[in-house]
Formats: structure tokens, C-alpha cells, sequence
């Protein structure tokens, strides 16, 4: 039995909640701009042409939140599949990116700005075999670690890293950030490090403090065995 | 209602501006700030008579933002707007001072209805 799992359920629930949080955003620009071009037709036909630029300008907003609404609902769509299979084979790169897209509203919300490395050398797809969802638990875990030692406007590169010729995630902290002294401490003594420990040893793998770049190195084996 | 200033604040810059002119078709006066701290500035330079608040906003969240205008003042009604499942944020934002909570996505007939009854119950 995996001690990870118990925390898999608030995991699914706190990234749910913040993508249909974004999701109902969409639908109210979406009510807001349908709702004012009906307010404009129910003026008067000279309205209509009085005020084409608002309704020209509602129908683009509707078309970018459907776009927006579109992705959102993918990217909810693939991490809800996250489950599908206990073990499964695993696109490193592409699980980064799906992360990232889902932590965009948390990051927002700290003022902080979150972004992918693309991987530094062409080649074969970086896989793994391990959980899909605990794998990304553990991303998510060191992001909130980043977010409680920054201030805003700071900014998280996440990408994949040759590290003593393995493959290494690579969390760093950029922007104004404190000494390294309270850089250690703000990260250690949170309660989001134990936590991202205990996800990383779930999945036979670790986390470590890079002190001196300031940033998180998460190291998984290629394949677990539960 | 006619000429009624309002304060909207929402970080969703779209659906804020939306929602502003659609409330100046009808006459009001809408202004419109992105995040706690602009419309904290804005409400010394001139005051709204109703503030309509977002809960979750980047910075400032909104239920600091309403401790503040409360603070300062006490009289101006504020409705908050927060999202379905976290009605808690909306009973808080009560127990804090607020008039009253709407849900996102907004119903515009119930937002007029909820100014209307927050300015005629004000001292």
C-alpha cells in the first residue's frame, strides 16, 4: 500500500476546484458579452449600428473564452485519466507542461509566474514508469514549496535536467527572493516540504534543496516497482 | 438607480469591463478596478455608493479588501461575488460587513435587484 494515496483525493479535489473556478470565469465573460449584445438589439435597431464596435468586440470575447474554456476543460479531461492506470509509461516533459498548465490559477493568484524549460538537447522523449497522478502531486508539491519562499512577481522555471548523467525535474525560484539562509528556511520549515518528501519517497525517488541556485531537484528512477 | 455609482472589482479584466458596460447602458456609473489595492485608491478619490467585490482576487483577496472599505467606510454597501462551492467565503464576507453575496456566473437582473435593495436598506 502506497502512504501517498490517502493524499491523491484532496489533490484531485484542490486542482478540480481551481479549474472550475477558471471554468465559471469563462462562462460569466461569456453571459457578460452575449449579455450585453442582447442588451444593445433589445435597444433599438440604430443602436445595432450605433454601438456595432461593443458587439463586434463581444463576439471576440466569446470566441477567446470558448478557446479558453476549450483548453481548460482538456487539460481537466487528462489529468481525470490520471488514474486510468496504476503504473503506466510516462512522457516526463509532457506531464511538466500539463502541470504547469493546471498550477496557472494558483500561481496567479501569489503574483508569481510560472513557465517550462524546453528540454536542452533533441532526442527521445524523456519516460518514465511510475504513478501518473502521484507524479504530478509531487510537482505540484514543489511549486507551493517555491510559492511559500517568494514574493510576488517572482517567477518558477520547471524543465528536466542532466544531473550526474541522470535525469533530474529542476524547480527554480526566480525574482526577489530572500538570502539563502531564509531561502533553506522558508522552504524547510513549511508545511508543504514534509509533504513533497514524503510524495517523492512514495515514488522511489527524492527531493533536495539546490541551496546556491535556489531551486528544487526532484531525481525518480525510471521505473518503480509499486 | 439612475446615475447610481458603482465600483466593480474583479481581476477578470473581460468579464469586469462586460459587466461595467452593461450597467452604464442602463444608466449607472460604472468604474472598474482589477485588484484590491486600485480600487481602494479609487474609493478615496471618489466614493462609490455600492461596491461589488470579487472574493478571490491575486494581492489583496477580496475579504481584506472589505475589511478595509469597512474600516474607512462603515456606510458603503458591499456585495460580493464569489463561485459556487465557496458559499463559506460569501456567509464570512457577511459576518465581515458585506450586504449580501451573489454567485459567478452573474445574473444581471439579480445584480440590480441586490443594489437596489442594498441602497434603499442604507442609513
Amino acid at each position: 500500500m502506497n502512504t501517498c494515496e490517502d493524499k491523491e483525493v484532496a489533490f484531485f479535489g484542490k486542482i478540480t476546484a481551481g479549474i472550475t473556478h477558471e471554468l465559471k470565469n469563462v462562462l460569466a465573460i461569456i453571459r457578460e458579452s452575449s449579455g450585453l449584445m442582447g442588451d444593445i438589439i433589445s435597444i433599438s435597431p440604430e443602436a445595432i449600428v450605433k454601438y456595432q464596435e461593443k458587439i463586434q468586440n463581444s463576439l471576440v470575447k466569446i470566441k477567446d473564452q470558448i478557446d479558453r474554456g476549450v483548453e481548460l476543460t482538456d487539460r481537466l479531461n487528462k489529468f481525470a485519466h490520471s488514474t486510468d492506470e496504476i503504473l503506466s509509461k510516462i512522457d516526463l516533459q509532457e506531464t511538466i507542461e500539463q502541470l504547469i498548465a493546471l498550477a496557472q490559477r494558483f500561481a496567479r493568484l501569489k503574483h508569481v509566474v510560472l513557465k517550462t524549460v524546453p528540454p536542452s538537447q533533441e532526442g527521445p522523449p524523456v519516460t518514465l514508469v511510475t504513478r501518473h497522478i502521484q507524479l504530478q502531486m509531487v510537482l505540484f508539491a514543489s511549486l507551493e514549496c517555491c510559492f511559500n519562499a517568494m514574493s510576488a512577481g517572482g517567477e518558477i522555471n520547471i524543465g528536466i535536467r542532466k544531473l550526474e548523467s541522470k535525469n533530474a525535474v529542476y524547480v527554480g525560484c526566480k525574482g526577489d527572493l530572500p538570502g539563502q539562509a531564509e531561502f533553506v528556511r522558508n522552504i524547510t520549515e513549511s508545511e508543504n516540504w514534509p509533504v513533497l518528501k514524503e510524495i517523492a519517497a512514495c515514488l522511489e525517488g527524492s527531493a533536495h534543496l539546490d541551496e546556491i541556485e535556489q531551486g528544487i531537484v526532484l531525481r525518480f528512477p525510471n521505473e518503480i516497482s509499486r | 438607480m439612475e446615475n447610481l455609482k458603482i465600483l466593480l472589482v474583479d481581476d477578470e479584466e473581460e468579464f469586469v469591463t462586460t459587466l461595467a458596460e452593461r450597467l452604464e447602458l442602463r444608466g449607472l456609473q460604472a468604474r472598474a478596478a482589477l485588484n484590491g489595492e486600485d480600487a481602494l485608491h479609487m474609493i478615496e478619490v471618489d466614493i462609490p455608493e455600492v461596491v461589488i467585490l470579487d472574493v478571490l482576487m491575486p494581492g489583496l483577496g477580496g475579504l481584506e479588501v472589505l475589511r478595509r472599505i469597512k474600516a474607512q467606510h462603515p456606510k458603503i454597501p458591499v456585495i460580493l461575488l464569489t463561485g459556487r462551492g465557496s458559499e463559506k467565503e460569501g456567509i464570512k464576507g457577511m459576518e465581515l460587513g458585506a450586504f449580501d453575496y451573489l454567485m459567478k456566473p452573474l445574473n444581471i437582473e439579480d445584480l440590480l435587484k441586490k443594489m437596489q435593495e442594498a441602497i434603499e436598506v442604507q442609513p
